[in-house]
């Protein structure tokens, strides 16, 4: 087993609100992610997944705690973490008025590309991803799903040794999702360490080889598929998820019908 | 570090790609100048001249009461037809006489009639009681009524009173009643004259004096004046304009569709993203600008209306001038007579108008001007809309914003255009917008200071630097990438900001810029021309303690920075120390040769003499505990902590230690660019910044610093007894600058070496604290 290229210790995130009183978004979240595997960091909206894949991207300054990318902290030795870092949220925008092969240069120009090396980069992810029928349309004409497919080429011209993937397949059809899963498997593969947020759990659980559950800024679940299992005496991912973020209790509990969990779900 | 500079480049690059392929940007920069004001312009000259025609075309309808009233009054036209035409005659031969220059001339006197008798219909009223509601109806444009009756009397001319009746709210009953009221009075001349005649045999009696107005300027000086007081306006508003749409687009916009943070992911530091944004807003804001002029002062040419601004007021004159003398029987023209001067005045004011038709023209002399004016407007609006648009988070928000900072930018240079006693003074060269404005006006007329030059645009290069450093702030502070993150407060208050061990070099570069006004102002307002020792006293003390030192520590604190490694607060080791007084005993003569080099070498202009002069008498003055303390102390511990201090921590990281010596040294200068001395001052600036660096100490320089300004003043003390060998040991100057010559003793040469191998032993160590060069950074 290879040495952790990205390392998270006991990251904390408060934000001061307008009201004066202070949002613990982060609580102490610590992992770490070897070359080659594929972390899935999951948990419900506003648990805090954004906030720490921003931190380790070095958007945040952290409020305590420690991020290293191939060794480098993001507050201090901004460039050379980035420069190891590939980074793709679903809100990243496109500039509407250039094309997609344009986009690819610009960023591979600010990262410090050669010519050639970036002509042949652009190429290589072009013709990866499928994206040859709209490399030379304007990005303000495309579809979700080849802004999305652009996204990953973008974030990939540095072929950077980490990726960060923020809901990666939101929006996407289901040949499209099938094309960036597949993608991001043959990165692992390729030795790239993955960190990948999705609220598609069937997609996580195929590809992911560990996971951290995130709820109300802390981790409470990780491991492989197996220790989580154990740990929460559930089989299938969005049962144990639901477990261990506690939530199964009390939602609609009120509401004729609908505590009964067991009749929707196992359709296997 | 040159990879660094490259990205802005590529920013720029890409920026200004897609701010042109947006429709709209183009539209407003090339579609409107270009073809919108030729149009205006055409649309409004043909609206002009058709009014005019319809003007002169017009048949104006006057009723009278009866017949004997038409004759009366048709005569009176005739007369007025005929002193019209004779007039007209008379100018004609005049303009002859006095040649080229005249021609021009033939346009009647302004007190003279537009209207011939032709337009004027003179008609008998059907019914003479309805007169009133005749004109209040509109039916026809004026009426006149004449007491006594023309009629009743005969060849007798009794005096007469003449009512005119007309309506207000018509258009051309205002052109005739005006007219007629013109025409009466001439009449009413013409009888005088006639009666005068009569009684005395001539009309002389009724001219006793008769002026002519002559003025020195010549008609392209006018014309400047008037270009002074439109064109600077002019230039602030299309720059503004120029500058908006894309501050707003590459700013805001960039947030609204979500491209910031693809930006901030990648590894160029903000610094540079904005950086070259700020390329795009000033590349366009000054295209757009010179496309706008250029198409006016194009229009303006090619429709002739520069022609109208010419008028020849020679002739005019020499015309009155002959009307004069056929009046007054004056003696012959004799030289060295007043009568001789007069006439030699209107030489001389037709020999400026015929040099002026021999000229290229205006444009080529104002074009230049305008230019260069262009491009501080353009980098400061592009540089303060950019840190302002910085703020918004939306488009429809930073539009909002733009309004309140086009007002403060057009309405100093509405209100200082046009309040001609104001001039480019003190306090007024540093103050944004109202300085270029005045530059501009004193380069129309002429008038070119370097030192206003230099200073107008030093200052609005401050400003314009520290608008971006602010924005680059603002751009990289999360509180602004993630719009859902706090507020504002985070900007501000302390408790939010992160301890780190060194300013950024935006941070140091946005204090200085801020200090640079303050200091500027303070300077001005407290050292004026009655000032004696202690006034300027006091003002240094508090500008050195207040500002350089008390501003900027205190700032460094605020910033949760180490103060110990931001003002390099070590102790120097032992081989420092020792090169160190090697450095003191030769940095006077050092300082002193190369002034004396550079005196010779590019002589300094007589303001600058003066200013040394008054320096020099000033100090004669001052108590010798007082120049020590003041001039000496505490400008050697305060500067030292404002430039080798926080501007040396902020810079060393981003720049290396070259550039960041010599960045050093050029801002240090720059600040004494009031005692008219930047040269020599920026040089001994990169010398205590190289010993700052090497040493990792500031205590070093801060005694070089007291040495080289205390020494001089302890020689001169010295010399003022008369004892000289200090003088001469340091090699200063004993006499005035003028009769200075470059030469130098062997004394001060080996001073001089001693000071140099200080140098040299400085940098065989380096002290702690000092920044890794490029090479090594590229190797690790």
């Amino acid at each position: 087993m290879p040495e952790p290229i990205v390392e998270v210790h006991d990251l904390r995130k408060i934000f001061p609100t307008t009201t004066g009183e202070e949002k613990r978004a982060v609580d102490g979240v610590s992992f770490e992610v070897a070359p080659g595997r594929i972390y899935g960091l999951l948990g419900p909206n506003g648990a805090g997944k954004t906030t720490t894949l921003r931190m380790i991207a070095g958007l945040l300054t952290p409020t305590g705690g420690r991020v290293r990318l191939n060794g480098h902290d993001p507050q201090v030795d901004r460039e050379s973490a980035k420069r190891s870092l590939g980074y793709l949220t679903a809100s990243t925008g496109l500039y509407e008025r250039l094309s997609p092969r344009e986009v690819l240069n610009y960023f591979g120009e600010l990262i410090g590309l050669e010519a050639a090396h970036r002509k042949k980069r652009i190429e290589d992810l072009i013709h990866w991803l499928d994206m040859s029928a709209f490399a030379d349309l304007r990005c303000g004409g495309l579809s979700t799903g080849q802004k999305q497919r652009t996204n990953i080429a973008r974030a990939l011209m540095g072929d950077p040794p980490i990726l960060i993937m923020d809901e990666p397949t939101l929006g996407l059809d289901v040949l499209t999702n099938r094309v960036v899963l597949d993608f991001i498997r043959a990165e692992g593969a390729r030795g790239k360490a993955i960190i990948l947020s999705t609220h598609y759990l069937d997609d996580a659980e195929a590809i992911c080889n560990e996971f951290g559950l995130i709820h109300d800024g802390r981790i409470v679940g990780r491991g492989d598929l197996a220790a989580l299992r154990a740990q929460s005496g559930r089989t299938r991912l969005s049962e144990i998820f639901l477990a261990l973020c506690g939530e199964d209790q009390h939602v609609l509990s009120g509401v004729p019908g609908a505590t009964d969990h067991s009749s929707t779900r196992e359709v296997e | 570090m040159m990879k660094g500079y490259s990205r802005i480049w590529t920013v720029y690059r890409k920026e200004l790609v897609e701010t042109l392929r947006d429709r709209r940007t183009l539209m407003a920069m090339v579609f409107v100048p270009v073809i919108l004001y030729p149009i205006l312009m055409v649309v409004l000259m043909q609206a002009l001249s058709s009014e005019k025609g319809r003007q002169e075309e017009s048949e104006y309808t006057v009723v009278v009461p009866n017949e004997a009233h038409k004759r009366w009054l048709d005569s009176v036209l005739a007369r007025e037809d005929a002193a019209a035409i004779a007039e007209q005659k008379a100018m004609e031969a005049a303009a002859q006489s006095l040649g080229e220059a005249a021609a021009g001339a033939t346009g009647r006197a302004a007190f003279r009639t537009q209207l011939g008798s032709k337009q004027i219909h003179v008609v008998v009223a059907e019914n003479p009681g309805a007169i009133w509601d005749v004109i209040a109806a509109g039916m026809a444009h004026a009426a006149v009524i004449v007491r006594p009756d023309p009629g009743a009397d005969g060849v007798d001319h009794p005096n007469r009173v003449v009512q005119i009746l007309y309506s207000d709210t018509n258009p051309l009953s205002e052109v005739i009643y005006r007219q007629l009221n013109i025409i009466l009075a001439n009449e009413a001349e013409r009888i005088v004259r006639d009666r005068v005649t009569k009684l005395a045999g001539t009309s002389d009696v009724l001219s006793p004096i008769v002026t002519t107005n002559l003025s020195t300027t010549s008609p392209d000086k006018q014309f400047s004046k008037a270009l002074a007081l439109i064109v600077p306006f002019l230039l602030v508003t299309m720059t503004v304009t120029g500058a908006m749409y894309p501050a707003i687009d590459l700013t805001a916009g960039e947030r609204e569709r979500g491209t910031l943070e693809t930006l901030a992911v990648s590894p160029v530091p903000v610094g540079q993203i904005v950086a070259g944004k700020f390329g795009v807003i000033v590349t366009i804001a000054m295209v757009t600008t010179a496309l706008n002029l250029g198409s006016m002062t194009a229009v303006i040419q090619f429709s002739g209306i520069s022609q109208l601004l010419s008028g020849s007021t020679s002739a005019t004159a020499a015309i009155e001038e002959m009307e004069a003398e056929q009046t007054v029987r004056t003696e012959p023209v004799q030289p060295g007579t007043p009568a001789a001067l007069q006439l030699e005045n209107i030489g001389r004011r037709q020999a400026l108008e015929s040099a002026m038709n021999r000229r290229t023209g205006f444009v080529a002399t104002a074009a230049p001007i305008v230019l260069l004016a262009m491009i501080p407007f353009a980098v400061l609006f592009g540089g303060v809309m950019l840190a302002v648009c910085s703020f918004a988070k939306s488009f429809k928000e930073a539009q909002n914003y733009m309004m309140p900072v086009m007002m403060s930018a057009i309405v100093p240079a509405m209100v200082v255009s046009y309040m001609p006693t104001i001039e480019l003074q003190g306090p007024l060269m540093a103050t944004p917008v109202a300085n270029v404005v005045l530059l501009m006006r004193e380069l129309f007329l002429g008038n070119f200071r370097i030192e206003a030059v230099v200073i107008v645009l030093l200052s609005t290069c401050l400003y314009a630097a520290a608008a971006v450093a602010l924005a680059t702030r603002i751009y990289g502070n999360e509180a602004v990438l993630f719009n859902d993150v706090g507020s504002y407060k985070t900007l501000l208050l302390r408790r939010f900001i992160h301890p780190q061990s060194l300013p950024s070099a935006a941070f140091a570069l946005l204090t200085l810029a801020l200090i640079f006004p303050v200091y500027f102002f303070v300077q001005s307002s407290m050292v004026g021309a009655g000032s004696d020792w202690m006034d300027v006293c006091q003002a240094l003390s508090t500008t050195q303690i207040g500002l350089f030192f008390g501003a900027v520590v205190f700032l460094a604190w605020y910033a949760k920075l180490d103060l110990r490694e931001t003002f390099s607060l070590r102790t120097p080791t032992a081989i420092h120390v020792v090169a160190t007084l090697l450095v003191i005993v030769g940095v006077v003569p050092f300082s002193a040769t190369m002034q004396q080099f550079l005196y010779a070498t590019f002589r300094p202009t007589q303001q600058m003499e003066e200013m040394s002069r008054q320096m020099g008498a000033l100090m004669g003055e001052t108590p010798f505990w007082a120049i020590i303390l003041v001039f000496s102390f505490l400008p050697a511990v305060c500067e030292e902590f404002a430039f080798r201090g926080l501007l040396l921590a902020g810079l060393k990281r981003s720049f290396g230690a070259w550039r960041t010596i010599i960045v050093v040294g050029l801002i240090f200068g720059a600040f004494h660019i009031y005692v008219h001395k930047i040269p020599p001052i920026a040089i001994m600036g990169m010398v205590l910044a190289y010993v700052c660096l090497r040493t990792g100490s500031i205590w070093p320089g801060v005694l070089i610093h007291f040495v080289n300004n205390s020494l001089g003043a302890v020689a001169e003390n010295w010399a003022g007894s008369g004892d000289h060998r200090l003088m001469d040991l340091l090699g200063l100057p004993t006499g005035e600058l003028e009769t200075l010559d470059y030469s130098v003793s062997g004394r001060t040469m080996i001073l001089i070496a001693v000071f140099v191998v200080g140098l040299v032993l400085m940098g065989m160590t380096r002290g702690a604290g000092h920044p890794r060069d490029p090479e090594e950074t590229r190797a690790a």
